[in-house]
């Protein structure tokens, strides 16, 4: 039988009984992909390769372009970058995919007189845009346009939108969507370091003897820092800081699930043991640290007994975290937005960083006050948008700065204005207050992230013209525009991001912008021509050229970069952390600051700085019985999706319908069953969604992802007084059973 | 906003270039926007950022996968297998996009996925990703399954490997598979499957996924296969996922954990409905139809006198000849690539679709060769007397000859779904449902052959033929019906059930988003099997002849019955529940 089969394979008709190769299966056929690279799709063959920063979050991966004559046709992680080490997230693996999504910003749009968006000339456009403005700043004065900007783009274009909007159009009013994810950190380490100076490298998570993560959940929001955690071979403790059981909770050797909010009594408390026990650095403390004699005071209000009922820990649980941070030689201290957004944050991380400084874990490999940075450009953001801070870290009020920074740009001092910008929040205060008539956003999307999202739309309902530049027309915010201008993406021009350990990277030009999209840098110098300042940026020619600028803003500061030669060079260095003066011919890879025990402050000591925590603004009670959290939902959505949700294999890694994690017995005692819709409410709005029982959240706490966009409609505008951060992170909701019954269409 | 005068036509490149109008500002512009629409479709230019040049002669990602691959090819009794640290699987899903990237899969085609399982106490929560592809399994339900032989397992890497080009298309694969592995592709009209990279390994290249995992949670290791099987036996494989006995899957999962008893898949509550596959569902009622209508006639042979039979027969024939041969149509739009259905036999000695293949294609001939025969024998002068008596008298036989191979078929039907090891799809209700629709419907059938001759035959002949068999049809039509709705309901009991099993999963499928097709089921068979024949069989309507409402209720009795069998299928094959692997959140 057999002999007789394969008598008949050889016969030439066989291959159409029996076929093994054809079209199909050479469509999956691979070949040696070269430039270092393994098999790669035939059809996707490169003949070239670039490295450049990945434009999601601030771990800033390198990705390894894989380039046909010039342009991109795929990538795959690189290999020895020093942040990722041939890993990426799938963000990053899906980054080309997402920029050909057919909603992509194409020519300019106009409302036109029937309230509908049409597609206009870049000339109309222009047009438009002055005369409108002008003619609100002519009627309202010059603080009557404002612009929100973001941490998604390269430094040198918000440094452009910075100085044109400010010193060549004379606003006076700018802030970023950095507001929402990295100010608290901003404020807490210029407060307490004397420069916004995150002090860490990657190194640390692998040089770690304790990690401390404080409302961080890097195995979803920054997995490619995970990856370094794994690394980690001192058989490190991690003590995770989390009301629920996250997926880092899940590595925790010391879970602490405290209550929502006590997280600041918990690291005072903790002080207050390391203290007593005399578990702390003194010579430390007497060299590089002031206000050490207060905050002793101050914390021996925090004993054991008050911090057990404020966080709901057991005592035990509280004194081994103090004892492993003493027992062991090195201890990091790291935070997210779980610290970051809240109506304390400032002080909470300053609670972090105090611990850091009176065990003198800083300076060291494996130690650190270590603030996670969200978007992947919020450090250059920090330094060099122009908005809070004078650029390059500079103060508006101070007069010596103004004139250095008049001098390096060759403009007249009178254009800089003497007082600081307001705060987002400020700014939409101010639309209420009819302050602002006009607002520009820049590539952030307000209508879905803004707090307490009812009312933010309203808000931005009253402007008398909203202009909107992003790379989609379709975000929530683009669609309430009165103009949207359509924008060039990552990968569509040149720039560099700041990373969190303060690494600068490159990205490359290598996919051509839809239609008529323009770089946000393009747009810009298209903006100053047509507004008349065009002279004033004359040297602004191109990223590059801003780049040189920008070195010269930074000289003799802090983040002085002056010696890095050009994005070639950092190109080839894999990247550079500031400090990287004139002279620094070869970097080493990993840099930490403060390994001489001397801050930025002018004694060189860094501030022990505190104040008595607070309970949570909106407390739970008979009406609104759960305390809402809100965060990450998976390693593959990102933000408000604009981006994210362009990526078929994203769309297929995160649940696709809006879903509310509920403890099975405070389900159990509602009735709410598995996957049952329920509508969730707060004081301010409702949402529906999938009740997702889980012993992950705690007791009367639920928690939803911030990726969906009804989410912030319950959200609470209270902020922290110091860095105007919202606090995103808890508020009162109650859940309702059964109305409007629709089990299996959500919104 | 008061552009009443801007011009809203459509765009034009001048607009574009040249702008609108007049503007004082404008003059200048349109050179300085047409140097800047220029500049941003320039790339950065090669030469000036290039960096790796051809100095790397192989992947450098072997760096930090070469530990990840085994040091030794398997040898007699071992296969390759993945190797999966649990511990290790943080649930960033890398490994989907790098498999996606790297094998230059469609734009939402992914051989890999991650699911999560959910459980433990307060005290204690535990969340598990865990991340999937193709389990190499040394019993692959997809190549066992597969009528074209499209899949192999090598003998010496255990690999399952798919050949695109041989596929056509038929997606049971994807039916037979507990895993979900193969996934079929409407466009290209194939399936395609995880081959663990086979090309890179044997290139010495890790497979992309192992590649790519930030945790190194992906291995290849050497398994043995005799370990595999033993493994089968006493090791649950992987909380919550099908049984390993199934297709003895080899990828290992390993963890230091102690998984809490409840720990559950995120999506173990979530029901949604399965495909529903309309040609399938078209071809399995009518083929049912069909060897059912050629059951009944043969049947009616055994108790209606031979001359009415002669004039019946043909009539009989032809109507289930035809509505059998449209199902074996309706069966190749199933279909991905029907050029290539010749090929659907070559899986005989392992796959019930060749099998079913097989004995309809052989149903349909004799069927053929019936119907024919009937027409030949039935009109006196087209054959010799002497041929005609011949051919009569074989026609008994043939026709139960035609019945047994469809019923077979049938058989085959029933077994290709038992193959799937679904439980509402099990040798009991898969019979149960698929033979009573083969009786259900040969005699509706039989109905409708009813009124073809009523239409054609001499009044005296169909006043005979009413009167013996009106009562008895109507009789057997409402038994078979009614058993058949309350053999339906009786899966509805699962409903009480604690556990949320995979029936009760279909229960509740069933009166939750699928109750309008339920509905629609339910009460086109009462119409059309319960109330119809009711009303013949009530004293003053039996039809004695071929009356305008006789007309009308055998039409809607024949309609009521197929469409409620239609309904039937759609519910088999949309609420049936499947053991998968853990899947993500969703509704």
């Amino acid at each position: 039988m057999s002999s007789m089969l394969e008598t008949l394979g050889q016969l030439p008709f066989a291959s159409l009984l029996h076929q093994r190769e054809g079209t199909l299966t050479r469509e999956l056929l691979q070949q040696p992909g070269g430039f270092g690279l393994g098999q790669v799709p035939d059809r996707l063959l490169p003949n070239g390769t670039t490295t450049m920063v990945c434009g999601y979050c601030s771990t800033g991966c390198g990705l390894k372009i894989h380039l046909k004559d010039g342009e991109a046709v795929n990538l795959s992680a690189a290999t020895s970058y020093p942040v990722n080490m041939g890993m990426a997230c799938p963000k990053g693996w899906e980054a080309l995919s997402v920029m050909d999504a057919p909603d992509r910003a194409k020519t300019p749009l106009l409302r036109n007189s029937a309230g509908r968006l049409e597609p206009v000339s870049w000339d109309v456009a222009m047009q438009q845009y002055v005369q409108r403005l002008r003619a609100i700043q002519d009627r309202h004065g010059p603080h009557s346009v404002a612009f929100i900007s973001t941490g998604q783009m390269p430094t040198e274009e918000m440094a452009f939108l910075g100085a044109l909007a400010k010193f060549g159009m004379g606003m006076r009013h700018g802030d970023g969507n950095t507001r929402q994810c990295m100010a608290t950190s901003v404020v807490a380490y210029k407060q307490a370091f004397g420069f916004d100076a995150p002090p860490y490298t990657y190194a640390d998570f692998e040089e770690s003897d304790v990690l401390v993560f404080a409302g961080a959940n890097p195995c979803i929001a920054h997995p490619i820092m995970w990856e370094r955690v794994m690394r980690n071979r001192r058989s490190p403790e991690i003590v995770v800081i989390d009301p629920r059981m996250t997926e880092t909770a899940m590595y925790a050797s010391q879970h602490l699930a405290i209550k929502p909010k006590s997280d600041q009594p918990l690291f005072y408390g903790v002080a207050k043991l390391l203290i007593d026990r005399g578990w702390i650095d003194e010579a430390f403390i007497a060299a590089s640290t002031e206000g050490f004699e207060d905050f002793a005071r101050f914390v021996a209000d925090y004993d054991l007994s008050r911090v057990v009922l404020e966080t709901g820990l057991r005592p035990e649980q509280i004194e081994r975290f103090a004892e492993t941070i003493h027992e062991r030689d090195r201890t990091s201290f790291w935070w997210t937005m779980g610290v970051n957004q809240s109506y304390q944050g400032v002080r909470t991380a300053q609670a972090l960083i105090n611990l850091a400084l009176i065990t003198n874990n800083i300076g060291r490999p494996g130690t650190g006050a270590n603030s996670i940075t969200g978007q992947c450009n919020a450090m250059g953001s920090r330094l060099f948008s122009n908005t809070t801070n004078l650029l390059g870290g500079h103060d508006f009020a101070n007069p010596q700065h103004r004139q250095k920074i008049a001098g390096i740009l060759h403009i007249d001092e009178q254009k800089i204005p003497t007082e600081n910008s307001w705060a987002y929040n400020e700014i939409m205060e101010g639309i209420l207050r009819d302050k602002i008539k006009a607002l520009w956003i820049i590539c952030t999307n307000t209508a879905h992230s803004w707090i307490n999202q009812n009312h933010a739309r309203e808000v931005l309902d009253r402007l008398d013209f909203l202009v909107v530049q992003d790379i989609y027309h379709t975000t929530e915010t683009a669609t309430m525009a009165d103009l949207v201008l359509p924008a060039a993406g990552w990968g569509e021009k040149e720039g560099t991001f700041i990373n969190s350990e303060r690494r600068i990277g490159v990205t490359r030009k290598v996919r051509k912008a839809p239609g008529q999209a323009l770089s946000d840098f393009n747009i810009f110098k298209l903006i100053a021509h047509s507004w008349g300042c065009g002279e004033m940026f004359a040297r602004w020619s191109s990223p590059a050229a801003v780049f040189e600028i920008l070195k010269e803003l930074s000289r003799g500061t802090p983040c002085d970069f002056t010696g890095a030669r050009d994005y070639s060079w950092i190109a080839q260095q894999g990247g550079v952390q500031w400090p990287c003066p004139t002279g620094m011919e070869s970097p080493a890879q990993e840099r930490r600051l403060f390994e001489d025990g001397r801050f930025f402050h002018a004694n060189g000591k860094a501030k022990l700085l505190f104040e008595e925590s607070r309970p949570m603004p909106e407390q739970p009670n008979g009406e609104f019985p759960f305390i809402l959290l809100t965060g990450r939902g998976s390693a593959s959505q990102w933000h408000t999706q604009t981006r994210t949700s362009k990526s078929a294999v994203l769309r297929k890694l995160y649940p696709e319908h809006l879903f509310v994690e509920v403890n099975p017995n405070d389900a159990r005692s509602l009735g709410v069953v598995h996957n049952e819709w329920i509508t969730v409410e707060s004081r301010r709005g409702n949402l529906r969604a999938m009740a997702l029982l889980t012993p992950a959240v705690q007791r009367g706490q639920v928690f939803i992802p911030m990726h969906y966009e009804a989410t912030n409609r319950l959200t609470d505008a209270v902020f922290d007084p110091y860095s105007k951060q919202p606090s995103y992170k808890c508020c009162a909701v109650k859940l309702v059973r059964g109305e409007n019954e629709s089990h299996h269409t959500p919104w | 906003m008061s552009d009443a005068t801007l011009t809203t036509r459509p765009l034009t490149l001048d607009d574009l270039m040249e702008g609108f109008g007049s503007s004082k500002s404008s003059s200048e512009t349109p050179a300085f926007l047409r140097e800047l629409l220029q500049e941003q479709q320039e790339l950065s230019a090669v030469d000036q950022f290039v960096c790796d040049v051809e100095s790397h002669p192989g992947p450098e990602q072997a760096r930090y996968y070469s530990k990840l691959l085994p040091a030794t090819p398997p040898g007699p009794g071992q296969q390759l297998a993945f190797e999966v640290n649990l511990d290790n699987c943080s649930g960033c899903k890398a490994c989907v996009t790098a498999c996606h990237s790297l094998n230059g899969l469609d734009e939402s085609e992914t051989w890999r996925d991650v699911g999560l399982l959910i459980g433990g106490t307060e005290t204690l929560p535990v969340m598990q990703h865990v991340t999937a592809a193709c389990h190499h399994c040394l019993e692959p339900a997809c190549m066992i399954a597969c009528p074209v032989n499209a899949y192999e397992k090598s003998p010496i890497t255990g690999i399952v490997q798919h050949y695109d080009d041989q596929c056509f298309g038929c997606q049971y694969c994807t039916l037979a598979c507990p895993y979900d592995v193969p996934k079929y592709h409407s466009a290209k009209g194939i399936v395609r499957k995880c081959d663990m990279c086979s090309n890179r390994m044997s290139q010495g290249e890790a497979p992309a996924c192992v590649q790519a995992c930030p945790h190194e949670a992906i291995a290849i290791r050497v398994v043995d296969v005799a370990r595999v099987r033993e493994n089968a036996e006493a090791d649950p494989f992987l909380p919550a996922a099908p049984e390993p006995y199934l297709t003895f899957p080899t990828t290992t999962y390993k963890t230091k954990r102690t998984f809490p008893r409840n720990l559950l898949p995120a999506d173990y509550y979530s029901i949604s409905p399965q495909h529903p596959h309309w040609p399938l569902i078209v071809m399995l009622v009518l083929t049912q139809l069909s060897v059912g209508a050629f059951a009944i006639g043969s049947l009616m042979d055994e108790f209606l006198s031979p001359e009415l039979m002669t004039t019946l027969r043909p009539l009989h024939a032809t109507a289930a000849l035809v509505l059998g041969l449209l199902a074996l149509g309706a069966s190749t739009l199933h279909l991905g690539r029907p050029l290539y259905a010749f090929r659907g036999i070559l899986g005989l000695r392992h796959s019930w679709l060749s099998r079913e293949i097989l004995a309809f294609g052989i149903f349909a001939a004799l069927a053929i060769v019936f119907a024919g025969i009937c027409w030949l024998t039935s009109v006196p002068g087209w054959l010799t007397p002497a041929w005609s008596s011949r051919l009569s008298a074989s026609l008994p036989g043939l026709g139960w000859t035609v019945s047994a191979v469809g019923g077979i078929g049938v058989f085959c039907s029933v077994m290709i779904y038992v193959f799937t090891k679904r439980e509402l799809w099990n040798l009991d209700r898969t019979l149960m449902r698929f033979g009573l629709t083969t009786v259900q419907l040969g005699i509706a059938t039989t109905w409708l052959t009813l009124w073809f001759a009523g239409a054609v035959l001499p009044q005296d002949k169909v006043a005979l033929l009413f009167a013996e068999i009106a009562r008895p049809l109507a009789i057997a039509v409402l038994a078979a019906t009614v058993s058949k709705l309350a053999y339906d309901a009786a899966l509805l009991r699962h409903l009480a059930t604690y556990r949320n099993s995979p029936l009760k999963r279909s229960a509740r499928l069933i009166v939750g988003v699928l109750r309008p097709f339920a509905f629609a089921r339910v009460a086109t068979a009462i119409v059309g099997g319960v109330i119809i024949p009711l009303l013949f069989l009530a004293e003053s309507t039996v039809p004695e002849s071929m009356t305008w409402p006789a007309t009308v209720g055998i039409c809607l009795m024949w309609l009521g019955c197929v469409t409620g069998e239609l309904m039937e299928r759609y519910l088999f094959f949309a609420a049936v529940s499947s053991a998968r692997m853990p899947g993500g959140v969703r509704p």
